[in-house]
């Protein structure tokens, strides 16, 4: 009798996501080393706060950079993604096709290689046509009275925000197809026979509802956009990989070297965490909701 | 077209070593992510927690940086010891390799963790119920429903890695990325190309392995 009751505890354990059924006491003193862990590592960035002081500045600017620059490709992309996602679901078949091909062309090179070829090739071949994002802007501001707001690396920002937002443009868009086709066809069948047209009813039937399945697929896209802008340090903008590794790079002690990665490090996953908290969340709350019902 | 012949073979040689690095760095990671998603599962605090604090971490924090702090960081740290073999540990090889695999391992313990959380708890029940240790229940009969479930997102995260690998160019390593930054610089006056060469020879890596991908994804669900 004891035996059974002991497995089907071990089957509630299992229920509570663990592997590994038997529980073990002994878990205060994890608790204290933990405390004592992260009390160490709290006194090591302490015994550099020197160092600290004076970067953190320059690397909380390179955060909110970081940031900017998330937000607009994020917002580029799923404009983007949107589109593609309607063109792939589209009765045309040469629109299919290239959504399609755009998908696969953009999820099959690496990013760092797209970026590249925006900043260098493309970006490169169309200044010397005289089209240069940074020296319009610049006429455009001059005539504001405001050159002086336009960055001399706004061609890596521009065509950053560009390379990154046609790269997750193309993931958003598998994220918004999937919600789109986890939409049952029933709701596009009742749309249709109520007498909406098929616009109408992916406007104000098949979309609300999928967007709702899309958003924490779409929140832990963003986290890796924000880790993925790391990249545009290699285009000469100023975020803060560009800030850590100019900071570290310079400097002669190996320690302190070592310490300003890791501040850059920490910045990140000051902005990642909370984020991956929040989409952890929403996927527990939307999914409760049944789209079908 | 007289521009990329001289170029091919060293492109080629760059590809072959992206291969290397992945083909490499993707069993460590597949090793470290089993190690890292049972211990993550553990209702032992001192596995659980370590391997949630790890997961986190470097899923929070960009590959680039990782690089760069395994590479110029610990690096220079280790250069302090003055020691031949532990300077000689960090070059674009084993760092690469490594920052690679420590990443994916992270990305993979999750893999894992969903795979074996996906099969039925009444699974798990019965085979206890049937007298088996929770040992046998996990190896004959949650592993074996587990791992079809877990075989496309590996597949997925290798085609990942194979463009992930290209980070390695931050700190000049020699896979395709390192080949192509080295003869765009060398003829900066008509780059294209050379991009081109890059892209095709990507997605000649990337695409079959994700039609590889699409074909166990259409079995599993044939299957479920």
């Amino acid at each position: 009798m004891s035996s059974y009751r002991s497995s089907a505890e071990e089957g509630r354990a299992l229920a509570g996501g663990r592997l590994w059924p038997r529980n073990v006491g002994g878990s205060y003193f994890y608790y204290i080393l933990l405390a004592v862990a992260v009390a160490a590592f709290l006194y090591y960035l302490y015994s550099y706060r020197q160092q600290a002081l004076v970067y953190l500045p320059s690397l909380l600017v390179g955060t909110l950079v970081t940031l900017i620059i998330s937000v607009l490709s994020a917002i580029f992309a799923t404009i983007l993604g949107l589109i593609v996602a309607l063109g792939r679901l589209s009765p045309f078949r040469i629109v299919r096709w290239i959504a399609g091909a755009y998908v696969e062309i953009m999820r099959g090179t690496p990013l760092l290689v797209q970026l590249l070829l925006w900043y260098y090739g493309v970006g490169g071949l169309l200044s010397a046509n005289g089209l240069n994002p940074h020296d319009l802007l610049f006429q455009v501001m001059t005539v504001l009275q405001n050159n002086s707001l336009v960055p001399t690396a706004f061609n890596g920002f521009f065509y950053g925000i560009i390379g990154l937002g046609f790269n997750y443009g193309a993931y958003l868009s598998e994220v918004f197809r999937t919600g789109i086709l986890a939409v049952e066809k029933g709701q596009m069948e009742a749309a249709l026979s109520l007498g909406l047209d098929t616009r109408q009813a992916m406007r104000h039937i098949i979309l609300p509802q999928a967007i709702r399945v899309a958003i924490p697929p779409f929140t832990n896209n963003f986290i890796t956009l924000i880790q993925d802008s790391a990249f545009l340090s290699v285009l000469a903008v100023v975020e803060l990989e560009y800030v850590t590794i100019g900071l570290a790079l310079p400097q002669l002690d190996p320690n302190s070297k070592f310490f300003v990665f890791i501040l850059g490090a920490l910045l990140y996953l000051a902005l990642c965490y909370p984020l991956s908290l929040l989409a952890l969340y929403l996927e527990r709350r939307l999914s409760v909701i049944h789209l079908d019902v | 077209m007289d521009v990329i012949w001289p170029a091919l073979p060293a492109f080629l040689i760059g590809a072959r070593n992206t291969i290397i690095y992945c083909i490499v760095a993707f069993p460590l990671a597949l090793l470290l992510g089993l190690v890292l998603a049972l211990m993550s599962g553990s209702s032992l605090i001192w596995l659980r927690g370590p391997a949630r604090i790890f997961i986190e971490v470097v899923r929070g924090t960009p590959i680039v940086a990782q690089i760069f702090i395994i590479y110029y960081g610990l690096g220079s740290l280790l250069a302090l010891t003055h020691n031949d073999f532990l300077v000689g540990l960090i070059n674009s090889w084993s760092s690469g390799i490594g920052t690679l695999a420590l990443n994916y391992a992270a990305y993979e313990a999750e893999v894992y963790r969903a795979g074996f959380l996906s099969v039925d708890v009444g699974q798990a029940e019965a085979a206890l119920s049937l007298g088996l240790s929770p040992g046998q229940s996990f190896s004959r009969i949650i592993l074996p429903q587990a791992v079809p479930l877990m075989i496309p997102p590996f597949v997925n995260d290798f085609i990942y890695m194979l463009k992930d690998s290209a980070i390695i160019s931050v700190i000049a390593g020699s896979e395709l990325t390192s080949v192509l930054n080295f003869w765009v610089n060398r003829n900066g006056s008509n780059p294209l190309p050379f991009y081109l060469v890059a892209i095709v020879l990507y997605l000649l890596m990337s695409l079959p392995v994700s039609y590889v991908a699409r074909y166990f994804e259409r079995r599993v669900r044939a299957a479920l």
